[in-house]
């Protein structure tokens, strides 16, 4: 019923890019890009990428699946993993859960991918799990910063953990921005999470959580909110409130004047995507804390190469960023083109036993290692804080950091 | 209507009739039926085809189809509260999602999968939600309007939206994840082959049950209120009475088609609860056809089989064309499109008086 | 106590600024619901549609005003086009109208959708800064929101009121046979409605857009609580939906000052349908303005 057959397809979020070699797709299905030369007699090495193409995050997963093409191509370019090319399968999860669970289902069932990298927000990861790794029995790779606690065997996490986020983030606020911390959050289970931790750190380093709330995802006024953190003169906002509502809660923030008063705004999914969506004064001193700013492009070459090479790709508004869970994309891939190498074969046991060790040398951000047994992945963190629209550095983490999960 | 019988009778064309439906009572053809019935025509190809389908898809397109049947299922229920009684429920996921969350809560919690403990109690969870939120819209000193049993059902869905969406305990916006498989014994019924035929074999008991409702007496006073509601309250109808009989029935079926995809898919979320997916259901509906029950079903197969179709080619388009079709289809043909081959007078049915002994008291 | 006093100000002046954005927007509902008798499932949309056109005027360097000012026209041509169109056909049955608006709304929300894709876009206000009173602080554009809503709302009730083309429609509301017969143009009167109806939700999306960033989901979160409001403040006149707005409105902002605001979501909702259960006409019934 699928034949497979040479048929460009219009997808809109490739046009206006370079077009990769020998992209093309399947009649009805994902994108597949495969290989010009395809004469491994073992046949091709089959990726497959489940991410939010459409939908409010679209920004983040388009990224992401930009990452995954410019990898696989590199690999391929280089002669292939194991000699063998690597196809590239992409499918959407158009930020649906109930329509990813589908489609993730047809690169398990129909193309039978050997691994699946993919979801960004946890209740994606926590619905395609499932299909991918218990009913599907198949390697997954997840990119994205999360709130940890993620322990599902064959299940391998690449993005910074709480631990990561907070453990040397929170004592640089506390020093530059002061001891009273608001905990403004969307009411899912990342933020749910993610607070408990860092409201262990807080208190650790002589700080005082003043609040913590939780509002409904598409809450677009925040006046109580406001006028909870102007009356209790909190010192830092550590805010976890999301798109859409983010956006509307840092404008009521500025215009009743937290920053003016020397307020900190903190938020540690921030990166250059999402800088435009206030106006630069409106953040003015925001700290996120990341694996990954573009500004370290000045003195990393390893990073400058890489956001070199990606926007050489695909330049225009989808950018690279940590906080999309590109960098982690591009982690991933590394380290499971490493562990493939050591295993010598790509069935799902062998990799996973050598995923579980596996370093790169090189990534965005600098090296990264997995921790043995606990299927996370050690990484550098930078401190960074908004200035005029764009980002500076102002910490580094002497090495790499432990992610301290499972 | 009694049982659904097969009779083979000769027309006056001399063209063998294979009707699926009641027989006449006294034996005499009346004049209408020297027409070829279309309707069981209809009912038995789509089993046929249903009934062959595993066997010549690959098997995630099966897994794709067994979902097609389970919102055939919910869309069944609101085709009977909105087709036979006149009830405008823009909030059927109200029932469907409750269920879901209900088996959902039930599988995590107290590992309860048995397969007849979850699928009762899930029907069980939409007929008392439907039959609290209906009680409290339909029944009272005055008739309520139409607007307002519409608006209050929409209400309920959004609200119970925003409460699963709230309620950490639910899952808040993530939902809960990896709902273990449901079992039959220790064998677990996982999706596939055979979870299709499950839920086929459910979806023909359940329109049988309601072809059997709708063609009774009970479907006669129905017929009366969507016709005229004050004159059959002069006749001594409880025409609220037989509104929440029906709407009552109609959440129980919904709940099922919960309980039945909460396990499919493994995961249940507050959108399943909400008023995008409760108006899936009434477009589904409109567009097969109200009022007749296979167009419920047709409806559904059709928009769910080419979105799937469409959305891979055209993504951001889909959504628009289906906008398009949908106003097309009220505009110009609000019987929806099972219109095309359905004579209005087939539509309503037929609910001839049977021999004596063979019916039971009207309600 | 100076201090207490100007606290209370600011959460006032608050619940009254979301209170005036949704009175915005339930004005062109109620007027239709009012008007026609049906419920317009794409008011929504109409909000999404005035918001976009803002945000394109202002993306190809025009200033935001003209793209505000512009907004209500373009978005009360293209109502006028739609009731000439489709919605005429659904004033014999209103539960059609609903499903066939609810298409026509999902329409318009895919199409912004495909135009925008998924990203949260925003612009700048108008008018900037804050006004300030003693410590506390009042977005300036917040208080021209408030302002611009009671300009409109007086507009409105003297055009109804003591204009002659109010006098025909308040004419058709009360007798549509006998104004016909009268020689008013009913057709024409509905047309103008529903599009008065639509330019109103354009303006509301114009205003809003600056405060809550445009996304392709912009209406859905205004149609249910706009029903809910037309219904509690009641059918039938100009006041009633405004009343209802008002409820509504002052409700979901003030409630989540005393409790979770996931529980004051849904609480605003149980009580109006309650409210409405008990008492179908609304708070204001009537006809007429």
């Amino acid at each position: 019923m699928f034949s497979d057959h040479n048929h460009l397809s219009r997808r809109r979020f490739l046009s206006g890019l370079a077009v990769t070699s020998g992209a093309l797709a399947t009649g009805v299905g994902s994108w597949v890009v495969r290989p010009d030369w395809a004469n491994a007699a073992e046949g091709p090495i089959k990726v497959g990428i489940a991410t939010d193409l459409t939908g409010p995050i679209a920004y983040a997963g388009t990224a992401d699946a930009n990452v995954a093409k410019m990898v696989i191509k590199e690999i391929n370019d280089a002669g292939g993993l194991l000699s063998r090319p690597i196809e590239l399968y992409i499918e959407d999860t158009a930020s649906n859960e109930s329509v990813a669970v589908g489609n993730v289902r047809k690169l398990i069932q129909r193309d039978k991918v050997d691994m699946v990298l993919g979801g960004i927000t946890s209740s994606m990861r926590n619905a395609i799990k499932d299909p991918i790794v218990a009913r599907g029995k198949t390697l997954y790779i997840y990119p994205q910063l999360y709130e940890g606690k993620e322990c599902t065997p064959y299940l391998f996490c690449t993005g910074p953990t709480p631990a990561q986020q907070c453990d040397e983030f929170i004592p640089w606020l506390i020093k530059n921005g002061g001891k009273k911390f608001a905990l403004p959050s969307a009411n899912y289970v990342w933020p749910h999470t993610l607070n408990v931790y860092a409201r262990k750190v807080i208190e650790a380093n002589g700080g005082e959580v003043v609040f913590e709330e939780y509002y409904p995802l598409d809450q677009v006024d925040f006046s109580a909110t406001v006028n909870r953190v102007i009356s209790n003169k909190v010192d830092v906002v550590f805010n976890t409130v999301i798109p859409p509502g983010v956006g509307p809660f840092f404008k009521q923030l500025y215009e009743a004047g937290f920053l003016k008063n020397g307020g900190r705004l903190a938020c540690v999914y921030y990166d250059e995507n999402t800088l435009n969506i206030n106006q630069a004064n409106e953040i003015e001193g925001l700290a996120s804390c990341l694996d990954y700013f573009k500004t370290l492009t000045k003195d990393d070459p390893v990073s400058a190469k890489i956001q070199a090479a990606y926007d050489k790709d695909y330049p225009g508004k989808i950018l690279f960023a940590a906080g999309s869970a590109a960098t982690g994309t591009y982690r991933g891939l590394k380290l499971w083109e490493a562990a493939v190498k050591e295993a010598g074969k790509v069935d799902r046991d062998a990799v996973a036993a050598a995923l579980d060790h596996a370093k790169i040398a090189e990534g965005p951000g600098g090296p990264a290692e997995m921790v043995p047994g606990k299927r996370h992945c050690k990484m550098k963190m930078y401190t960074a804080v908004a200035k005029g629209g764009n980002y500076e550095i102002v910490g580094r983490s002497d090495g790499l950091v432990d992610p301290k999960e499972c | 209507m009694g049982v659904a019988k097969e009779a083979v009778r000769v027309t006056a064309s001399g063209v063998p009739d294979i009707a699926m439906s009641e027989c006449e009572s006294d034996g005499t053809l009346p004049a209408q039926q020297t027409r070829r019935k279309v309707l069981p025509v209809v009912e038995g190809l789509t089993l046929a085809v249903a009934i062959l389908l595993p066997l010549v898809l690959q098997d995630y397109l099966t897994v794709f189809a067994t979902r097609v049947i389970i919102l055939s299922l919910f869309a069944l229920s609101f085709d009977l509260v909105w087709g036979y009684a006149g009830i405008m429920s823009f909030g059927q996921a109200l029932f469907f999602g409750s269920a879901g969350y209900g088996v959902a809560l039930l599988a995590r919690d107290l590992e309860i999968t048995a397969i007849f403990l979850v699928l009762p109690a899930a029907a069980l969870i939409g007929l008392i939600f439907s039959l609290l939120l209906g009680g409290f819209l339909l029944l009272g000193r005055y008739p309520s309007s139409v607007i307002f049993v519409a608006l209050g059902t929409l209400t309920g869905s959004y609200a119970a939206d925003r409460l699963a969406r709230g309620w950490y305990y639910l899952g808040g916006q993530n939902g809960i994840p990896s709902i273990s498989p449901m079992t039959l014994g220790s064998a677990e019924i996982t999706e596939g082959p055979v979870y299709y035929y499950l839920a086929l074999g459910i979806l023909v008991v359940v329109y049988l049950l309601c072809r059997f409702l709708v063609r009774s007496q009970f479907g006669l006073a129905l017929a009366g209120l969507r016709e005229n509601e004050q004159r059959i309250a002069f006749f001594g109808y409880k025409a609220q009475h037989l509104k929440a009989i029906v709407f009552a029935v109609g959440g129980a079926i919904a709940g099922l088609a919960g309980g039945l995809y909460a396990f499919h898919e493994g995961f249940v979320w507050p959108n399943m609860l909400g008023v995008v997916f409760s108006t899936q259901v009434v477009l589904y509906v409109l567009f097969g056809g109200s009022g007749t029950l296979i167009g419920a079903v047709i409806g559904a197969i059709i928009i769910e089989g080419v979105s799937f179709y469409l959305s891979d080619n055209y993504r951001d388009v889909w959504p628009i064309i289906l906008g398009v079709l949908l106003l097309l289809v009220i505009l110009f043909r609000p019987l929806g499109l099972i219109s095309f081959v359905l004579g209005e007078r087939e539509r309503v049915g037929s609910f001839g008086r049977k021999p004596k002994g063979r019916r039971h008291a009207a309600p | 106590m100076v201090q207490g006093m100007a606290s209370a100000f600011v959460a006032a002046f608050e619940i009254l600024s979301f209170g005036a954005i949704i009175v915005l927007v339930v004005l062109g509902l109620g007027i239709i619901a009012s008007m026609m008798g049906i419920f317009n499932f794409a008011q929504g949309e109409f909000v999404l549609l005035g918001a976009y056109i803002t945000y394109l005027a202002y993306s190809r360097g025009l200033p935001i005003w003209v793209g505000m000012a512009a907004a209500p026209f373009l978005v009360g041509a293209l109502g006028f086009v739609l009731e000439g169109l489709i919605i005429r056909r659904f004033y014999a049955a209103p539960i059609v109208a609903m499903l066939g608006t609810y298409a026509l709304g999902l329409i318009i929300r895919e199409s912004v959708r495909g135009l925008i894709g998924g990203f949260y876009l925003t612009v700048p206000e108008p008018i900037g800064g804050s006004i300030d009173i003693g410590t506390f602080h009042i977005s300036a554009w917040r208080f021209t929101i408030i302002v611009v809503t009671l300009l409109v709302m007086v507009a409105c009730y003297l055009l109804l009121s003591r204009t002659t083309f109010g006098l025909r429609v308040r004419a058709t509301l009360e007798n549509p046979a006998l104004a016909r017969a009268s020689g008013i143009s009913t057709p024409m009167i509905y047309g103008t409605t529903f599009a008065f109806g639509a330019a109103l939700a354009g303006l509301a999306g114009a205003l809003i857009v600056p405060v809550f960033s445009l996304f392709a989901d912009l209406g859905i979160r205004f149609l249910i609580q706009g029903f809910v409001a037309v219904m509690v403040g009641g059918v039938g006149s100009f006041i009633g939906p405004v009343a209802g707005a008002g409820v509504i409105g002052t409700l979901s902002a003030a409630l989540p000052w005393i409790m979770a605001p996931v529980i004051a979501d849904i609480l605003v909702f149980v009580l109006a349908i309650v409210f409405i259960k008990f008492r179908p006409q609304g708070l204001l019934s009537g006809k007429g303005v």
